[in-house]
């Protein structure tokens, strides 16, 4: 580079940094909105929405919920990545977008490392495995018996391939020494008239929305797929404990903003963030959807994205999960 | 008589009067999103549901499901007066509704649909509180290979829709078929045809092919050649139904509420075909089935009692298992979610309130649909006497906002102007366009199921010959394309004959 390009590059960059440093006081002056990169009703709107609310109450202006779904959350992503880095965009992503995506299709159009800094870590999810009615085992210590005794005869079911549903058994199948057959859905939702009827074997699901058929006696519960068990199943245990030591899968819900925002913003909103977190209403609201709230420093956030990461690229490659 | 007593719990919840007005503003909603052409209760609901967090669980949920069974209405009118099938279950009633329009028979036509709705509204919330539990027992025996078979099945019979020529119709079809292939295979996770652009990742929406195809296209041809443009407005006759013409509609009314409430229980896209099976059974009876495509009353009536006889009944696998049978339903799960209510199972012991209350409601909401709908249909008339050059940008810009709120995206919009040049060229070259939608809408499911089957039976082939169910679809399949291949073949052998 000539010296004379630099120079100017210099001051190109303090005069872009000095207004942005003196105009800082005045965040927000405008509506902000929230990407949402899946569609309505599902978890993450539920729980943006809700988060929207109160950051609306804190920040003193509007926040918008915008729904952008498609490609597995992709789509919503890329547009928040190539957003204005003046701190009215946001997003709220999950491991899905920011762990799995990047590790699974290496032509995203978004880098989730380099494109987003991420803000706060909201909130934790665990999944529960199920079992079909007919299925002979009552825990995860006598499904696993019970597969390595009927080789070739478990299915799981999955929300498709390459989704965390799937890696979660994949995991969970190659820590317990277990070979299974992949029916992949749509949803885990349409999984469950072929777990009730049996076909399917089992199945990772949602907490919240797979209790209704565990306590109306269609499928059966076998554990919790988290670290540590779940309040709103208190009894019953966690996989790791109950026949596959050291196995955790878990989801991470977390909001980011385009790289390049202001570290004065990104600080603002993280503080007034984590304060949502504290109020019951709020983690009322989490309980709903099977959430527990986490929070804590941009930092601690990148970190478990990092860990994340790591974690399901290996699962990935080891299952050799590919898109192409 | 518990049954009695249930009805009675419910008719308690939803008579109230701030009850009956969310079941009132929520049909009167639906109404219009459905009459809006392209704008449908999937973003309406998703739209309205953080304004529902305040209110009661049985309000929101009353006030959401009259959008849906509302815009159910709402949808037909745009579909016999404008050609415009605001979703898959309206795509039937445009085959023959609109020809009636054509005809001065607007009236007629939209009369048949309400009345033809309401019946089956009543007779579908009866089933849903008195078999619900069985019923969904019934929808538990469809696995995989059962809905293949269904989806075959479906297949053959869409070749009935066309009133054409049949190699035409499979064309289309097959076509359709295509086109469903596009995005993400469930199985592999591979793109299919999505040129690396991510908008065709998770493949083309409904609405954009249906709004292109048929009301893009429409809009084409008629402002094509001026002087042949149809003003079907003057020759309308009457805008009340006729007894001769209810007396035809009648049976054919009943049949289709039996159709679309057993095909609505299946949650795996059975309320979908209730329309369609409903307009081949009307046309296979008929004693002229050359007047189908060409303003049948019964092509009318049939289909459209079933589309709300199945809007109905696809509560029922999600009120008792829990399952949403399509993206409306998907959306009530979340609503009910934000509620602390699951559905499933237990919806009915736990929630008694809940669950009688939004029965119930959905028949009082049928009552208040009937009402709103017959006085309004000389308005919607009307409409048809607004000139082109203004009714034509309106219906264009409605479109354009309906298909752009589906996923808050353009590229949408843009896909809907190609579909509808396509369905220009597609009406020069006299091919119609609901095959290649049925085609569009059954493929993946086909395919998805029978790939599912086959994983499920380790790559066996038989099971689904030894699985009854999907034995005896099957064997209707084999039978239809007998009955359907069967004249063309004695054609040929007579004219042997001759030679």
């Amino acid at each position: 580079m000539k010296p004379a390009t630099v120079l100017a590059a210099v001051l190109l960059a303090a005069s872009f940094a000095m207004p942005t440093a003196a105009q800082m006081p005045a965040w927000p002056t405008k509506p902000l909105r929230l990407v949402v990169p899946f569609p309505p009703a599902g978890a993450t709107d539920i729980l943006g929405r809700t988060l929207a609310q109160k950051l609306s109450e804190a920040l003193g202006q509007p926040v918008v919920v915008e729904n952008k779904p498609g490609a597995g959350g992709a789509i919503g992503s890329d547009m928040v990545a190539k957003a204005a880095p003046d701190g009215y965009t946001l997003l709220i992503a999950t491991t899905s977008t920011h762990s799995i995506g990047p590790s699974l299709n290496p032509k995203l159009a978004y880098n989730a490392e380099k494109d987003f800094v991420p803000v706060v870590w909201v909130a934790n999810s665990t999944n529960i495995l199920v079992a079909a009615p007919n299925l002979p085992v009552t825990n995860t210590a006598e499904l696993v018996a019970y597969a390595k005794a009927n080789p070739g005869k478990i299915n799981y079911g999955s929300s498709g391939n390459g989704t965390i549903v799937h890696l979660t058994a994949e995991l969970f199948g190659s820590m317990a020494g277990i070979r299974m057959t992949h029916v992949p859905y749509k949803g885990t939702a349409l999984v469950m008239p072929d777990l009730m009827s049996g076909q399917v074997s089992i199945l990772f699901d949602n907490i919240v929305s797979a209790m209704p058929s565990v306590k109306g006696g269609k499928v059966k519960a076998l554990g919790i797929s988290g670290a540590k068990r779940s309040p709103l199943v208190p009894d019953l245990p966690t996989i790791a404990e109950s026949g596959v030591p050291g196995f955790v899968s878990d989801t991470y819900f977390g909001v980011f903003v385009p790289a390049g925002t202001p570290p004065d913003i990104v600080l603002r909103l993280n503080r007034d963030i984590n304060r949502i977190l504290e109020s019951t209403e709020f983690r009322d609201k989490l309980a709903v959807l099977g959430a527990e709230p986490v929070g804590g420093t941009p930092e601690k956030f990148a970190a478990e994205i990092r860990t994340e990461t790591a974690k399901w690229s290996k699962v990935i490659k080891d299952a050799g999960v590919k898109l192409e | 008589m518990e049954l009695l007593a249930n009805l009675g719990t419910g008719f308690s919840v939803a008579l109230t009067l701030p009850n009956l007005l969310y079941c009132f503003s929520g049909v009167l909603l639906g109404t219009l999103i459905g009459v809006l052409p392209g704008i449908g209760p999937v973003p309406t609901i998703a739209m309205l549901l953080p304004i529902t967090y305040a209110l009661p669980p049985v309000s929101a949920l009353i006030m959401l499901a009259g959008i849906y069974y509302g815009a159910q209405y709402g949808g037909s009118t745009t579909a016999i007066l404008v050609n415009l099938p605001g979703e898959a279950s309206s795509v039937v009633t445009c085959l023959d509704g609109y020809q009636m329009a054509r005809q001065g028979r607007a009236g007629t036509a939209l009369a048949v649909a309400a009345i033809g709705s309401f019946i089956a509204g009543t007779f579908a919330t009866l089933l849903v509180a008195a078999f619900a539990p069985p019923l969904a027992e019934v929808a538990l025996k469809f696995g995989p290979a059962e809905y293949f078979s269904l989806m075959v099945l479906g297949l053959i019979a869409a070749v009935v829709l066309a009133s054409g020529s049949l190699v035409k119709a499979i064309g289309m079809i097959v076509l359709g078929l295509l086109l469903g292939i596009i995005g993400t295979d469930v199985n592999s996770g591979l793109q299919r045809y999505s040129f690396g652009i991510p908008e065709l990742s998770d493949g083309i929406g409904f609405v954009v092919v249906a709004m292109g195809l048929f009301g893009f296209a429409e809009i084409i041809i008629n402002l094509e050649n001026t002087e042949k443009r149809e003003v079907f407005t003057n020759k309308v006759s009457g805008i009340w139904i006729k007894w001769k013409d209810l007396k035809e509609a009648l049976p054919a009314m009943l049949r289709g509420t039996g159709i679309g409430s057993v095909l609505g229980i299946l949650p795996g896209g059975g309320a979908l075909l209730g329309a369609f099976a409903s307009y081949t059974v009307e046309k296979k009876i008929a004693k002229d089935p050359s007047r189908f495509g060409k303003g049948a009353i019964q092509g009318v009536a049939g289909p459209e009692a079933a589309n709300n006889a199945g809007a109905q009944t696809s509560f029922i696998p999600l009120l008792t298992l829990g399952i949403p049978p399509n993206a409306v339903m998907a959306l009530m799960v979340g609503a009910m979610t934000i509620h602390s209510i699951q559905p499933g199972p237990q919806v009915m012991t736990n929630n008694p309130q809940l669950f009688w209350g939004l029965i119930v409601s959905m028949w009082i909401g049928n009552v208040m649909l009937v009402v709103l709908n017959l006085p309004l249909i000389g308005i919607w008339v009307k409409l048809l006497q607004v000139p082109y050059r203004l009714l034509y940008p309106a219906i264009l810009l409605f479109c354009c906002i309906g298909v752009y709120s589906l996923q808050n995206n353009v590229f949408d919009v843009l896909m809907t102007a190609g579909f509808g040049l396509l369905g220009w060229i597609f009406v020069k070259l006299e091919c119609e366009p609901a095959p290649l939608l049925l085609g569009f809408i059954l493929g993946p499911m086909m395919e998805e199921n029978l790939r599912r089957a086959l994983l499920l039976s380790r790559g066996d082939f038989t099971v689904f010959a030894t699985r009854p169910i999907s034995a005896v679809m099957l064997g209707i399949a084999i039978i239809m394309l007998i009955v359907i291949v069967a004249p063309s073949i004695r054609k040929k052998r007579e004219e042997a004959f001759h030679e």
